[in-house]
């Protein structure tokens, strides 16, 4: 395996993007992604906060203890993984990490890997989707995620500028992807808009180094309050107000997340001043 | 003078009568309590070596030429190997050997779970090797695959007939009774995930094996090799100097000791075999699930009078079924007692000792069901407890027990309880739970030690026992310089070798220093011995008036004070030699551990999270001879054991019944941010009875009743009833919704 460090955006051509290695690592490890040539972008994605704009290669361990961060964003990379994964993975690459769901990292042949079955929704789901599941019940792991959806923050990325909510789609029969972002094409830098408050809540079964069970991100700026999930569908999850919940569709065993889901909604909610 | 005994010998609850060469032992016992090194906190010797990474674990071994092995394992639970072809695997680069079913034990054409050994190959690099499995091909037969461990039993798929055990008339004393509680109670299966993986290296020298190996017991893997080779045992070495944890997962050698012994045979190079940590956590053994059914029946007095269960322990492919029904059958006085235990075989991964196994799920049910009978009966569970209380083993005398004592330890923390609650809010509920132990860990015979002492007065304990990470070098060494009179530091310990030291037991079963110990006192006390008799002669003194005492010898009278290397000067490159060996149990009497956990819990009534926030530990494990060690050991039992209460659970999908739960992310141990304040304390009382030392082992009491303490404690917080291990938010909701239709039922205003 050969392994390419280019020093421009423009020396990008092919080969399989790595930046802190947290998640392509173990997935190449597992054979779930295969390369021949590994390229790595640190060179090449800008890092560090400029006012409202943050080098989608700056690492989670440098978010968390930078006092401009909204909360939400803060928490959601304190309360991610562990402080060796931290100060490692990039906030560009925690956007784009695939599911924990223990069917599709054991390659079972289910719909994301390009199958015809969900194996989850049919086996073992306790800690899988309460929302849009009834093709893949996969669960999307980024705290990040959800806190960037509730900042409705802005991505640019080498070929255009997008809401983060647009960066993420439902699979489907036609398109087994979760995101929308194309071959070849890095996220760059992301930019938040000023919020008042903001909040992230976060379940995990033990007290650290847990991916959500249930994250809940709450912002609020003059025009309103927005709220977006962890961890209860395929991808981060904006809900229209905490009442929605009574239309989550969790499986036979999902139901208890809905419950941790609401209580979380009401408490990050109080949160805000 | 030498004698022949047949004596009993236990390990991990099982008792097997043995014939024992035993010397004689005159020494009387130590006075109870701290005394110059022994029962006084010491750092362990290895502290520094292991932490700077010089010490030399099985997974840092490298030899020169050393290739590596990887293992083939069945993708389906349950099939056959109707052809394998490793041709292509060995046309592959780097690859230089390859075998296949019956090649080497553990290597199987039938596989009984998904995860079991087919064929291994060996490679330059393990990169290599594990490519060049995707090389072979292998035809499968598939077989009917059954995973639930109850229509295993109704279909008569079992590990052996059912055990029954009765005294009394239980049906009669349950009609008669005042009280009676029933429930069902579930443990999970959990892993041991060793920070170490199952590994051996092999190397053939001449017609000498050498085997590297991660293990609890150098000897047993000597003769198991040995035997399933067909060689003369001493052509065996077992090397295992350092350990990075067994839990009773490495009692034995594994597919993986014999895959690289055969691969080297093949090569005439030497093969490492390490499971990865995927394999870890499908084919390193497992704590078997239980199924306990229990019946618990009293007067109105708060007298037990029938305790009942009928259990399943859910096997898996392999392994052997412990006594889940052990604690009911001996924890209480209790004359009507009845117990079934079925041994389902299913197509699981199977099942190896698990630290205190079947005590641990067995006293999950029991210490449970006791406090929902306490609720009944509106009796202090401390008190029911101690009403209860069992002064003999069903008739047989206990060397010693001090569970008394225990419960007046732990009254202090019981009667947190009242502040502890009503620190509760709207949403965090706190409560204090209990819950008692008892266990083996009286160790047994045969074991040995030798010590060598040099002219430079230090001493060296020899003896071929393994450390496997409970600070053993530590303690024995403390046994040595106590009796030898000399401080710590002079006390080196060599172990982990069966070329270099006599025979010593597992380390399996709370066994290790209660074991060996009594050894290496001897070995000590014979070398002291011999010094104060050449001593006697050269001073011209009687030995009546010699002794050693901080490293010197010294007469009662205080007219002679000499160092000991100073005196030894004489013996040049010479040595003193001592040798020990562990005498047998005390006949006729029941050797066990007790204890108590006292848990504070807080429950989140919403999100159903569950915190451990203070543990207090009591244990009756006679003499402690290291009380820093002795402390790790508590808190390492109960962080183990939190785990197993709250995250820990190995998944499979049922359907495939393969494992989902392969990585550390997946499946949930504890980190040190779960870790709640944990209070350690002992009776230290030395068992009057059990060998020259009066010391049990504790590597396995502190886990056995912390589930329990934690599930009580959930109780006295919220009113739920948890019956299910682990205790994840789906299951504390559940539990919370159950006690809130329970209340509405049970409360007129609802109605």
């Amino acid at each position: 395996m050969d392994l390419l460090q280019p020093s421009s955006l423009e020396d990008v051509d092919g080969g399989l993007v790595v930046h802190g290695g947290t998640e392509v690592v173990p997935l190449l490890r597992d054979g779930i992604l295969h390369a021949d040539t590994l390229v790595d972008v640190r060179n090449v994605v800008p890092r560090g906060i400029s006012g409202g704009v943050i080098g989608a290669g700056t690492t989670l361990a440098e978010l968390e203890v930078e006092p401009q961060i909204p909360a939400a964003l803060r928490e959601a990379c304190r309360l991610a993984a562990s402080p060796q994964l931290r100060n490692m993975s990039s906030l560009g690459g925690n956007l784009l990490q695939s599911t924990r769901c223990w069917y599709w990292r054991l390659k079972y042949p289910c719909r994301l890997h390009g199958g015809d079955r969900c194996h989850a929704a049919e086996g073992e789901h306790r800690e899988h989707a309460i929302f849009g599941n009834d093709f893949c019940a996969s669960a999307h792991p980024s705290d990040v995620a959800a806190a960037l959806l509730a900042l409705d923050a802005r991505l640019r990325t080498s070929r255009r500028e997008l809401a983060v909510a647009d960066l993420y789609r439902l699979p489907d029969e036609g398109n087994r992807r979760t995101t929308t972002l194309e071959p070849g094409e890095l996220i760059l830098e992301v930019e938040l808009p000023q919020v008042e408050s903001s909040a992230y809540l976060k379940a995990m079964d033990r007290k650290r180094w847990s991916f959500p069970q249930v994250g809940v991100a709450v912002a609020r700026t003059g025009g309103g309050t927005r709220i977006a999930l962890a961890g209860v569908a395929p991808v981060p999850w904006l809900l229209a107000g905490p009442e929605e919940l009574d239309r989550a569709t969790p499986l036979e065993r999902t139901a208890w997340k809905v419950d941790v889901a609401r209580a979380l909604a009401g408490r990050a909610l109080a949160q805000l001043p | 003078m030498a004698r022949l005994i047949r004596t009993e010998k236990e390990v991990e609850g099982n008792f097997e009568e043995i014939w024992l060469v035993v010397e004689e032992d005159p020494l009387e016992q130590w006075p109870a309590g701290p005394l110059d090194v022994v029962g006084r906190p010491a750092v362990r010797k290895d502290a520094l070596e292991r932490v700077r990474g010089e010490a030399r674990y099985t997974a840092d071994i490298r030899l020169p030429g050393m290739l590596h092995a990887a293992v083939l394992r069945s993708p389906y639970a349950h099939a056959r190997v109707k052809t394998i072809d490793l041709a292509p695997a060995l046309e592959l680069p780097g690859v230089r050997a390859a075998i296949g079913p019956g090649d080497a034990p553990g290597l199987e054409a039938e596989a009984g779970y998904a995860g079991a050994a087919v064929a291994a190959v060996a490679a330059e690099t393990f990169g290599q090797a594990r490519a060049a499995l995707e090389a072979i091909r292998v035809d499968w037969e598939e077989l009917e695959v059954v995973v639930d461990p109850e229509q295993a039993v109704e279909r008569g798929l079992v590990h052996g007939e059912p055990e029954r055990y009765e005294r009394g008339d239980f049906d009669r004393a349950v009609a008669e009774a005042d009280v009676v509680v029933e429930g069902t109670y579930r443990t999970q299966v959990v892993l041991h995930n060793s920070m170490e993986t199952h590994q051996s290296v092999c190397e053939w020298v001449g017609d000498r094996l050498d085997v590297y190996t991660s293990t609890q017991y150098v000897w047993g893997v000597r003769s198991e090799v040995a035997g399933e080779l067909g060689m003369p045992a001493d052509k065996v070495r077992v090397v295992c100097e350092y350990m990075g944890g067994g839990f009773g997962s490495k009692n034995s050698a594994g597919e993986y000791t014999f895959a690289a012994a055969a691969l080297s045979r093949a090569t005439g190079r030497p093969v490492r075999c390490a499971l990865t940590r995927r394999e870890e956590n499908v084919a390193a053994g497992n704590r078997n699930a239980t199924i306990q059914r229990l019946t618990a029946a009293a007067r109105s007095d708060g007298t037990i009078v029938a305790l009942g269960g009928e259990f399943v322990n859910a096997l898996g492919w392999g392994g052997w079924s412990a006594s889940t029904e052990g604690p009911l059958k001996m924890l209480y006085a209790c004359d009507n007692v009845r117990t079934t235990r079925h041994t389902a075989k299913i197509n699981t991964p199977p099942m190896k000792a698990f630290r205190a196994p079947g005590f641990v799920e067995g006293t999950f049910g029991l210490e449970c069901i006791i406090d929902e009978l306490a609720a009944k009966l509106d009796v202090d569970p401390l008190e029911l407890r101690r009403k209860n209380y069992a002064s003999s083993n069903d008739g047989t005398p206990f060397s010693s027990k001090n569970l008394t004592q225990c419960y007046e330890l732990a009254q202090k923390h019981w009667d947190r309880r009242h502040d502890v609650r009503a620190r509760s809010d709207a949403t965090w509920k706190r409560g204090v739970g209990m819950a008692s132990q008892i266990w083996y860990g009286g160790g047994g015979p045969p074991s040995y030690a030798w010590t060598r002492v040099g002219s430079d007065g230090r001493i060296t304990v020899v003896t071929a026992m393994q450390d496997i990470g409970t600070g053993t070098r530590t303690a024995m060494a403390q046994i040595a310089a106590e009796e030898l009179g000399v401080p710590l530091d002079r006390v080196e310990v060599t172990l982990g070798d069966t070329a270099r030291g006599p025979y010593a037991t597992l380390s399996a079963g709370s066994s290790t220093t209660p074991s060996i110990g009594p050894a290496v006192r001897a070995a000590a006390a014979d070398a002291r011995r011999q010094i104060i008799e050449i001593a006697a002669q050269r001073y011209d003194l009687e030995e009546r008036v010699l002794e050693i005492r901080d490293a010197r010898i010294v007469s009662a009278d205080g007219n002679l004070s000499v160092a000991l290397e100073e005196f030894l000067e004489i013996l040049g490159s010479a040595q003193i030699l001592g040798k020990g060996a562990r005498g047998p149990n005390p006949t006729g009497m029941s050797v066990l551990t007790f204890g108590v956990h006292v848990v504070e819990a807080a429950v989140d009534v919403e999100t159903g999270e569950v915190r451990v926030e203070r543990v207090a530990a009591i244990h009756d494990v006679g003499r402690i001879v290291n009380p820093l060690g002795a402390e790790s050991q508590v808190e390492g039992g109960i962080i183990q054991g939190i785990g197993h209460t709250l995250s820990e659970q190995r998944l499979l999908d049922e359907e495939t019944g393969r494992v989902l739960t392969t990585s550390l992310d997946a499946y949930r141990m504890p980190t040190i941010a779960d870790v709640p304040e944990i209070v350690c304390e002992f009776v230290d009382e030395p068992d009057a009875h059990l060998t020259n030392l009066g010391s049990k082992g504790l590597g396995e009491p502190p886990i056995v009743p912390i589930a329990a303490a934690i599930a009580n404690a959930i109780r006295d917080a919220t009113g739920a009833d948890v019956h299910e291990l682990p205790v994840t938010r789906e299951e504390m909701l559940r539990a919370l919704r159950e006690a809130a239709k329970k209340e509405r039922r049970g409360s007129p205003a609802a109605v």
